[in-house]
């Protein structure tokens, strides 16, 4: 099977390498075609976003507007903070020039002349790797004012890279412009969507690193080549990334559609000491968690995760055993979401961190099967009420996890425990201020 | 205590302005380089910030402290992120959280008294696959064991 | 117009109207914290979630733009559902403190527990602290605790006051808000926040813990800190002004009103200063007499004075009857065309949002009052030198303070012969009057003023004087009051003996001959409505609430929003 994003070519990172093997080409070709020929071929092409809610790409690009006096931009997205998802740092690594070449044609199809790069502030070194990489792209002519020459085109762009400083939500398209913006990375209300006001008020689109890394093939090797990849309905390779109790943990590019248990025992070599596997969160922790025993036949795409009732997501495979405590991983997936929510919406603002509590509380051994309910009526409470996605993030987990692994949890619970106070209605507070304080 | 910009760090914040329409978006890159100059995000460095971008110090303080990476207080010479996130705990994450934690005696965000360590619970790091993990300031360690990890301590304590 | 479809009610819209602003113009009101008309729309609080009609999820009507044959449910079970989520969700780490809260009462989380919430909390867990009792300005105290994250004050602070003060620090649950380390929120609107929140998180330092809001009445008055005239209600108990905030009117303040008219201008009301009692100078010493004896004392010494040595100076702080009266006993009654009143500015008071140069709350309806000298009278300055000139030997002073305005004429008022002043307080004139009358403060009154924009409004008594009569003059009641009894605060607190100087005038007039028929500041009004040309056929009873706009010189429409 032929790898489209990480193919196994040494030094691939280096530019001339890059060039070696066909690079900036595909630039090349699509500079003698339409931005609307390139916006159809990705179209066409079946291109899927690869950063959770696998969209059509050519169908986004398509929205910007054909005629404005304002400028376009292109973001593309590294923030790459979703627990269980660590694909887009070996792009950025292995092979950084096909996701510039990618934002090159991006931004000539949607006719954007600056693109930004957002990427996670923790990732310093991956940060250096791309500059150099866009360094020598620069250097060579592919980016900025020597493109006329290189590409004998009108057409100029440039490529910054923005540093993120430590949020997780910065992901979120939205929140990922405000925070470029430099502003509070707060989720904008939606309606208007980016295309229509993004940056600044500007149309703007948002791509994932993975989605725009496939551009350059389906530019070079045509749409058919690419719609014929993995599942038909959402084609091509995913990177994706298995993690936790397999025995070689790692980022493995697959056509789409692959089974779960090949990723698993194929690529990824098994279960340490074969253990059975109690749980797998199939697209990173904000995706509902399959069961151990439910595995069988679950082919890793769009819509076939869909049908087993769960989602692609960024394709991060979290695989447990059967020795893992369930309660710690929700409670700590509780916190994670937690720590991250912005604040700025009641529902996630308040709810992820009740959520978190009474997890915790449970994991303490004093929770009762009344909690359980709870959980699951909070997290309905946050479902499809809050201003962007973190709040199904934060509730599927909870929800689907209780739900699915219900016998589990009962267990956990199962010696009733009295709360420390009768009057439900009234809240804890354990400790008061000292009278001194409230006389002043 | 007072604080102003390096005239080098200064010509870095221009040409972080120059990738943007407007001044305000170079806050993230100016706050790194103010945290580098001076240690930790202070009031006054806010200030500084916000006057050499030309917005509010309202604005500055909103983004510092809605951000993880922006300390304001000092962070030890070596500051140690460990991640505790779900694929780090499922391979030992919260052995090694234990382990650094007791080994200088300090909690989350906490620092040592000669101010060389200090220490941070940190949310998932994209090093899943590469779980456990431990970062030192800007750079990961990978892969690790307790073994690892007492090695890792060990050696940067002596670089000391 | 295009229609939109709420709770199966076919209403009309404006094309670019959100669902919430379809709904509000048509009577339907959707709950709503975060949202205001006049700022933007940040749609965190989520409360107004709405159904509509083929939209997969429910929507926010704040932020959801109306189309044509939309269908919005706003009472659908699954619309319930969300609300009872939102308000659960906001009272899990509230304090619950309304008994000890300002803001209860009027407070929209403690009304919406009630209207769109189950009542009850299943949270059990320890709740998050934050700070309490936090200073944010000289006149606003925030308590973290008790603050929904709404947002309103930052953004009024932002494109209201065009003074971004506040932001938003930390994340998640622990968001709170702050202004930089150092730093005040002291812009001069920074009280339109205690407004604004709709909960207890912002609160007044004046007015904290002085009264719970129910305990008080409120009634529609005017502030009279400068010619823009923001529209007020007036908070009183035991008949004694405790607070003063602004009534929305968007032809004169939209919702806003500054800072010191606030806190500034009503003051002097309920102040130690306050005249209680007419007063006629005996032996040196003002002292205390019957309204006849001031009477009968006023009208022989006036009648002593050839026209020519008598001055009437009026004032830009009483209202129109009183100035028209003014104007009128001086022409018809003292015979005396030397008449004006003193223009208060202060350029340095006068910004670009709603406060005034003039800071006066009527000078140009003292001018349309007839408050002008005639044609061979002396004008303000006319007047002045005259005094300097020991050519007057008579002024009448009404509700202002000539030697504050012009110390260096302290001398030659001392040297006046005669000195009657109307006013609310002593001050530096009353140290030299034969004769003081206790004015009634625009508090204590009925009356009109005209604005620096030619917007007529209407002020109304908040706090009851003797002669007021407070079920025939119109006053609202509070809680306390709603017996009618002596038990009610109505009997309680001083009541002064104050009258309006139109009143006042009325009755000298009278004892010099000169007969008026007017009972009411209404007939005042229709008198002049009578005589003014600019208002004719204006209605007391019209003038309402928000006023009327007049066509008068320099007649600027005006947009405060």
């Amino acid at each position: 099977m032929e790898k489209i994003l990480l193919p196994d070519i040494e030094n691939l990172h280096l530019i001339d390498v890059y060039i070696s093997n066909g690079g900036y080409e595909a630039a090349k070709k699509a500079f003698t075609q339409t931005s609307d020929d390139i916006i159809d071929q990705v179209k066409k092409s079946g291109l899927r976003g690869r950063g959770g809610a696998a969209f059509s790409a050519g169908l986004k690009w398509s929205f910007m507007p054909k005629t404005t006096d304002k400028p376009k931009y292109l973001c593309v997205n590294g923030d790459e903070s979703e627990p269980g998802s660590f694909k887009d740092r070996q792009i950025f690594e292995i092979n950084p020039h096909q996701m510039i070449e990618g934002t090159i044609i991006t931004c000539y199809a949607i006719g954007a002349k600056t693109a930004y790069v957002y990427i996670r502030g923790e990732y310093h070194k991956w940060i250096r790797l791309l500059q150099k990489a866009i360094d020598d792209a620069y250097e060579k002519g592919f980016i900025g004012k020597k493109m006329k020459e290189t590409f004998n085109t009108d057409f100029q762009c440039d490529i910054y890279i923005h540093k993120g400083a430590g949020a997780y939500i910065c992901g979120e398209e939205s929140s990922l412009m405000n925070s470029l913006e430099g502003k509070r990375g707060y989720p904008r209300v939606k309606p208007p969507f980016p295309a229509q006001n993004g940056l600044w008020g500007c149309p703007t689109t948002i791509n994932n690193v993975e989605t725009i890394a496939n551009v350059p093939k389906i530019i070079e090797k045509g749409w058919e080549w690419f719609s014929k990849i993995g599942h038909p309905k959402h084609p091509g390779t995913l990177l994706f990334g298995v993690s936790g109790h397999v025995n070689k943990p790692g980022v493995y590019e697959l056509p789409t559609g692959t089974l779960l248990t090949d990723i698993i025992y194929k690529y990824a070599g098994g279960v340490p000491n074969d253990k059975k596997i109690l749980c797998v969160i199939p697209g990173g922790t904000s995706m509902p968690p399959l069961r151990g025993d439910k595995l069988e036949g679950v082919k890793m795409d769009a819509e076939s995760l869909k049908e087993a009732e769960s989602a692609i997501g960024t394709g991060g495979v979290i695989v447990m055993d059967e020795d893992t405590d369930l309660v710690k991983v929700l409670a700590r997936i509780a916190h994670f979401y937690h720590h991250e929510s912005c604040g700025q919406c009641t529902p996630c603002r308040e709810g992820t961190g009740w959520l978190e509590k009474i997890l915790k509380r449970i994991l303490a051994g004093n929770g009762s099967t009344s909690d359980l309910e709870l959980l699951i009526t909070v997290a309905n409470q946050i479902e499809g009420n809050t201003i962007c996605a973190l709040g199904e993030a934060a509730a599927w987990p909870v929800k689907y996890m209780v739900e699915r692994f219900r016998y589990y949890f009962e267990a956990r619970v199962n010696d009733e425990v009295s709360l420390p106070i009768a009057n439900k209605v009234h809240s804890m507070r354990e400790t008061s201020y000292p009278l001194a304080d409230v006389k002043k | 205590m007072e604080f102003k910009f390096t005239e080098e760090n200064l010509t870095r914040i221009e040409q972080e302005v120059k990738k943007y329409p407007e001044r305000k978006p170079a806050v993230m890159a100016a706050l790194y380089l103010a945290q580098e100059q001076n240690g930790y995000i202070s009031n006054e460095v806010i200030k500084e910030v916000a006057d050499v971008l030309g917005i509010t110090a309202e604005d500055v303080l909103g983004v510092v402290t809605f951000y993880t990476m922006y300390h304001q207080k000092p962070m030890g010479k070596f500051h140690l992120q460990v991640c505790t996130n779900v694929s780090c705990m499922l391979r030992g994450g919260y052995e090694i959280w234990d382990q650094v934690k007791d080994k200088f005696g300090i909690e989350n965000l906490g620092i040592t008294e000669d101010q060389n360590f200090s220490l941070e619970e940190v949310e998932c790091m994209g090093s899943c696959g590469t779980a456990p993990m431990i970062a030192v300031n800007e750079d990961y360690y990978e892969n690790l064991t307790n073994e690892k990890v007492e090695e890792i301590l060990e050696s940067l304590k002596s670089t000391n | 117009m295009p229609n939109i479809i709420i709770d199966a009610k076919t209403l009309e819209f404006k094309k670019g109207q959100t669902i919430i602003e379809a709904a509000q113009d048509n009577g339907i009101e959707i709950p709503h914290f975060c949202w205001h008309p006049k700022l933007s729309v940040s749609g965190n609080c989520r409360i107004c979630l709405v159904e509509v009609e083929q939209m997969p999820k429910l929507v926010i009507a704040c932020s959801t733009i109306a189309s044509e044959g939309m269908v919005v449910h706003t009472k659908s079970e699954k619309v319930i559902a969300a609300q009872n989520a939102v308000m659960e969700f906001l009272l899990i780490n509230h304090p619950l403190d309304c008994p000890i809260c300002d803001e209860a009462g009027e407070c929209k989380l403690q009304d919406y527990a009630y209207k769109y919430s189950l009542g009850e909390s299943r949270f059990v867990e320890e709740k998050v602290q934050k700070d309490k009792r936090i200073k944010l300005g000289p006149n606003v105290m925030f308590d973290g605790e008790r603050c929904i994250s709404c947002s309103r004050c930052i953004r009024f602070c932002d494109e209201i006051a065009k003074d971004p003060e506040l932001t938003f620090v930390q994340r998640g649950d622990h968001v709170t808000i702050r202004t930089y380390p150092g730093q005040e929120m002291d812009n001069p609107y920074s009280m339109n926040t205690i407004d604004i929140c709709p909960v207890g998180a912002l609160t007044s330092t004046d007015f904290r813990f002085k009264a719970r809001v129910w305990d008080m009445s409120s009634n529609k008055s005017v502030c009279v800190g400068c010619s823009r005239g923001c529209n007020t209600d007036i908070w009183v108990r035991n008949n004694e002004i405790l607070r003063q905030t602004t009534r929305y009117n968007e032809k004169v303040n939209s919702f806003w009103m500054c800072d010191h008219g606030r806190l500034e201008t009503f003051k002097h009301v309920n102040a130690e200063s306050r005249v209680h009692y007419p007063q006629i100078r005996k032996d040196g010493e003002l002292v205390e007499v019957g309204w006849d004896e001031a009477f009968s004392e006023a009208v022989s010494h006036l009648k002593t004075f050839p026209k020519d040595q008598i001055a009437v100076v009026g004032s830009p702080f009483a209202t129109c009857e009183d100035n028209f009266i003014t104007a009128k006993f001086a022409k018809s009654v003292l015979s005396t065309g030397n008449l004006d009143f003193i223009r208060h500015t202060n350029p340095e008071f006068a910004d670009d949002i709603l406060r005034n140069e003039d800071v006066t709350p009527n000078t140009k309806g003292a001018v349309l009052s007839g408050l002008v000298p005639s044609q061979a009278g002396l004008d303000i300055n006319g007047i002045i030198k005259a005094i300097k000139d020991q050519k007057i030997k008579a002024l009448y002073l009404i509700e202002d303070d000539l030697v504050q305005c012009f110390p260096e004429l302290e001398s030659s008022i001392a040297k006046l012969e005669l000195l009657i002043v109307h006013t609310s307080n002593y001050n530096s004139s009353t140290n030299y009057a034969d004769i003081v009358f206790p004015a009634s403060t625009y508090a204590e009154k009925h009356g009109t003023f005209l604005n620096g924009f030619g917007v007529l409004q209407r002020i109304r008594p908040a706090v009851a004087t003797a002669e007021l009569d407070r079920a025939l003059d119109g006053m609202n009641m509070s809680r306390l009051d709603k017996f009618g009894t002596k038990f009610d605060s109505w009997a309680a607190g001083k009541k002064n003996e104050a009258r309006p100087t139109w009143k006042i005038l009325v009755s000298i007039s009278k004892a010099l001959g000169y007969k008026m028929k007017y009972n009411m500041a209404e007939e005042v009004f229709s008198d002049m409505a009578s005589s003014i040309i600019e208002l004719k056929g204006i209605d007391y009873d019209e003038i309402s609430e928000s006023g009327v706009q007049l066509k008068v010189e320099d007649n600027k429409t005006v947009n405060a929003g």
